[in-house]
Order: C-alpha cells, then sequence, then structure tokens
C-alpha cells in the first residue's frame, strides 16, 4: 500500500508548549484513519501541519511524499474544518464556484461538480439560499461539499460528524465508504468513538500531545465485549503508548 | 498563469458579491443622488458662476464616499477569514499566500472601482444637467482617483492582517483623511516645532500614505487646467509604488501569521 501520508517523530512546539511530540503516523491509499483524542491533544494542530498551514519544529510531514507547504501537493488534499461560518452573503453554488476557481478548476468542471456534489450532501435544494440562513449541519454538508470539489485523492476532515443529525450521519458515513472504495484516502479527527469504530480502518489516539495507541481499530477494539469507547477509556487512563 | 488567473478572477468575484450584497454602496449612491441632484439644479443668488462651487461640494462627497467604500472593503478582507475560520479551507487550497494577497486586493480594487465609477457617473450626470462639459482636467482627476482608491484599499488591506475591520477602518481613515486635508502643511509645520517633534513630523511626512497628492479638486472647480502630463505619472507611479509596497508587507504578514 502506497504511503499517502508520513508521519515521522514530528514534534510542534509553541514555545514551551508542546502541542505534538514525536508523531509517527501514516496513512495509505484507500485507508480510513480516525485520529482520536480529548480536547488540546493535539489534533488540530496535527493536521494543520499535513495542511502545510504549521511546519514541525522537528520531525517530518509529507503528503504523496511532498511537502504539504507546496501548493501542488495541497491541490491533492480536500479540507473540512470542524465548524466554518462560510461567507453569509453567497448561497451554496456560489461557495462552490469560489472554491472551484481557487483550486484553478475551469468553469465547466465547477458547474458540473457543483450540481453532482449539491446532490450529494442534500443541498440541491437549498442551493440558491444565502449561507447565513443555513443551519449548523447544512453548513457542516457545504463544507464537504468544498473539500470534494477537486475531488482529491487525500481528504482531511476535523469533526466531520458536528452538527449532522442521524440521518445525515448514515448518509456521510456511506459517502465515506464509498470515496475508499474509489481508492480516497481519509483521514479525520473525531470524538464521534461510534462513528470512528463504524468507519475506521485504523485509529491512533492522542493524549496531551503524544499518541499513546495506534493500530487496526478491529485488532484494538474488536474483540469480546471490547469496544472503542472502552479501549479510548482505558489508554487514556493508563496513558502509556501501546 | 492560467490557474492563478482562476484564483485571481475567483477572488475578483467574491470582493464584488460581497460589496453588492451589503447595500453599503447602495445607501452612499442614494445619499449621492439625493444630494447632487438638486445641487445640480441650484443656482445660488441667480448667479449662474457659483455652480463650480457645487461642484467642489460635491467632489468631496465623492472623495468621502470612494474613502468610505475602499477602506470599508480593505478593512474586511483578512481579519474576517479569521473570525469566521474561512482562512482554514482557503489556506487548504492550492493558492500560495502571495497569491492570496494579491487576489484580494485586486477583487478588493475591482470592487471599489465599480462603486466609485457609478458614483462619477452620477456626478458626470449632475455636471451635464447644469450645462457643463466634460474636460481633460476631469480625465485626469478620475483616473488620480481610481489610482487612490487602490492604495487606500492596500492600505487597510495591510491593516485588516492586524486589526478588527473597525479598528482598522478607523486608524486607515485617520491616516488618509488626515493626509488628505493636512499633508501639505506638515513640512511648514514640522518647521516651527522643536528638534524630537519636527523629526516625528517629518516621518509621517515620508512615510504617510500622500493622499493630496491625488486631489485635483482644486483644479477642476476653479478652471486651473490639467496638470502635466510628467506630473500625472509621477503621481502615478507614487500611488503604484506605495501599493506595492503595503502589498509585499502583507504577504510577509500573512505568511508569517499563525492560523
Amino acid at each position: 500500500m502506497d504511503k499517502v501520508v508520513s508521519i515521522e517523530r514530528a514534534s510542534k512546539a509553541f514555545g514551551r508548549i508542546k502541542a505534538v511530540d514525536d508523531l509517527t503516523l501514516s496513512l495509505g491509499e484507500g485507508e480510513i484513519v480516525g485520529f482520536l483524542g480529548t480536547n488540546g491533544a493535539g489534533k488540530t494542530t496535527t493536521i494543520k501541519m499535513l495542511l502545510g498551514l504549521e511546519r514541525p519544529t522537528s520531525g517530518s510531514v509529507s503528503v504523496f511524499g511532498g511537502d504539504p507547504a507546496d501548493p501542488a501537493t495541497r491541490a491533492r488534499i480536500g479540507y473540512m474544518p470542524e465548524i466554518a461560518y462560510y461567507y453569509p452573503y453567497l448561497n451554496a453554488r456560489e461557495l462552490l464556484a469560489f472554491y472551484g476557481g481557487i483550486c484553478g478548476l475551469d468553469s465547466r468542471t465547477i458547474r458540473e461538480r457543483s450540481e453532482e456534489l449539491l446532490a450529494t450532501v442534500g443541498l440541491a435544494d437549498a442551493a440558491k439560499r444565502p449561507l447565513k440562513t443555513y443551519s449548523k449541519g447544512m453548513l457542516q454538508r457545504a463544507g464537504v461539499a468544498q473539500a470534494l470539489l477537486a475531488d482529491p485523492p487525500l481528504l482531511v476532515l476535523d469533526e466531520p460528524f458536528t452538527g449532522l443529525d442521524p440521518l445525515a450521519r448514515i448518509h456521510f458515513r456511506e459517502l465515506l465508504r464509498d470515496l475508499k472504495r474509489r481508492g480516497k484516502s481519509v483521514f479525520f479527527s473525531s470524538h464521534e468513538l461510534g462513528e470512528t469504530e463504524l468507519l475506521c480502518d485504523r485509529i491512533a489516539i492522542m493524549k496531551e500531545g503524544r499518541c499513546i495507541c495506534q493500530g487496526p481499530v478491529a485488532d484494538l477494539a474488536g474483540g469480546g465485549d471490547r469496544n472503542l469507547e472502552r479501549l479510548f477509556l482505558e489508554v487514556l487512563e493508563k496513558g502509556g503508548a501501546k | 498563469m492560467t490557474v492563478f488567473f482562476r484564483q485571481a478572477k475567483a477572488l475578483v468575484r467574491l470582493s464584488f458579491l460581497e460589496l453588492w450584497r451589503r447595500n453599503d454602496v447602495f445607501g452612499l449612491l442614494i445619499l449621492a443622488l439625493a444630494l447632487m441632484v438638486p445641487l445640480s439644479m441650484a443656482t445660488p443668488f441667480g448667479a449662474t458662476g457659483a455652480s463650480r462651487y457645487l461642484d467642489e461640494v460635491a467632489l468631496l462627497l465623492l472623495w468621502g464616499f470612494s474613502m468610505f467604500v475602499s477602506l470599508g472593503v480593505g478593512s474586511r478582507l483578512f481579519r474576517p477569514e479569521f473570525e469566521r475560520r474561512t482562512i482554514y479551507p482557503l489556506l487548504s487550497k492550492p493558492i500560495s499566500r502571495g497569491c492570496l494577497v494579491l487576489g484580494k486586493f485586486l477583487g478588493a480594487v475591482c470592487a471599489s472601482w465599480s462603486a466609485l465609477a457609478l458614483f462619477y457617473a452620477v456626478f458626470v450626470g449632475s455636471v451635464l444637467l447644469r450645462g457643463g462639459s466634460l474636460s481633460v482636467e476631469l480625465a485626469q482627476g478620475v483616473a488620480l482617483h481610481f489610482a487612490f482608491v487602490a492604495l487606500a484599499v492596500s492600505v487597510s488591506m495591510l491593516g485588516s492582517l492586524a486589526m478588527t475591520p473597525s479598528a482598522n477602518l478607523t486608524v486607515s481613515s485617520i491616516a488618509l483623511v488626515g493626509m488628505f486635508f493636512f499633508g501639505r502643511r506638515l513640512p511648514e509645520y514640522a518647521g516651527t516645532l522643536s528638534a524630537p517633534l519636527a523629526w516625528l513630523v517629518r516621518l509621517v511626512y515620508a512615510m504617510g500614505p500622500h493622499a493630496e497628492f491625488f486631489d485635483m479638486r482644486q483644479r477642476l472647480v476653479h478652471g486651473w487646467g490639467a496638470v502635466e502630463g510628467r506630473v500625472l505619472a509621477a503621481v502615478l507611479a507614487y500611488g503604484i509604488a506605495y501599493s506595492a509596497v503595503c502589498l509585499m508587507l502583507s504577504a510577509a504578514v500573512l505568511k508569517r501569521k499563525r492560523v
């Protein structure tokens, strides 16, 4: 399996605070990896390093073998932030046209992809409504659409289930599975252990900047009465590397 | 180049939609019409020659409106992106921070120019209504005014990386309006001050955005004729150079800024 993301002993410090400490993690083609941890565990900093928004203080982060700070590397990443209050004066179609332009797509591709994605995320009927009238869940769905717009081989999602109603969650889970079937790789951070368990091939659990547990979900949380929630509590209590 | 063109086009469109959907410009346009149309019909004390002073009032309004629009657009370029957290999806796309600064600048300038063009259309309409005619100096004044708008956007864009929109609007307005009205008096004023203060005033004069260079209202109102081509070129070059410095500083600040 080719490495899509390769994080090698990466650390990121802000002054004396180590947000990420000696993290080694990889993501292969067609793989879904869940990134878990309590608030302030270093998940968002890791995601920022993956997007080239932060540079590691030591170690290395590469995406498709390239530096994520390079726009050519970022052209292959689709990112959805946890909560973004997208331009309130635009409607969903205009939002996608804007991001499509920023991705360097031509008008025809933008138009075709936008229609397809708006239908996929269930916003086709609301496509002409200003985003300021959208609910949190609808904004989240608009975020999914903008992340998928350029059909990137890697998706980086920050808390993708936040604000989604149960139906939308099921639909989104199916969408991610479909993307996996098409060979896309997905890396997402989440507090939703149930969703993570249902979706992921592998997980990594962070605590105070360190990765304290990682491996295939089936091996870590798949036996007998074990589930991801129990594993999560256990490793957080122990706090040591697993 | 094609990719940058598409990115710039997207950013220009974004600025246009933001400006024209905020309704500020429509408010100003209605105000401009409400003030200029009656002014164009007025003949104070029956003296038709006095209409040129009405031009002065109309041009001052035009400068005020354009400053409000350009500083408003410029001051909202970056800080709201951080506040709304849209900076993350934006910077995660294949666009460099330098290109983002340039694209945002172009967008804000084009949007502000569109509003200025409308204001001038109203002004020219009021001039023609009074039986006036279009002149070379009016064309020069318009060209300099458009150049000034680009400079004002670049100044407020730099501020938008460090301040909230309202703080930025206040600081940029003080700098530009202050220079517009008092800039030409600063060297003379510095001469009346003791050493440390005089140096400070000279520093402000050297570094400040010289809005007054772009102001041709007096020439237009009093019919002093067109300025020499080389003077016009020098002022335009000053505007381009000052805007370029602000753009480079903005790019440098954004590159170092933690997101």
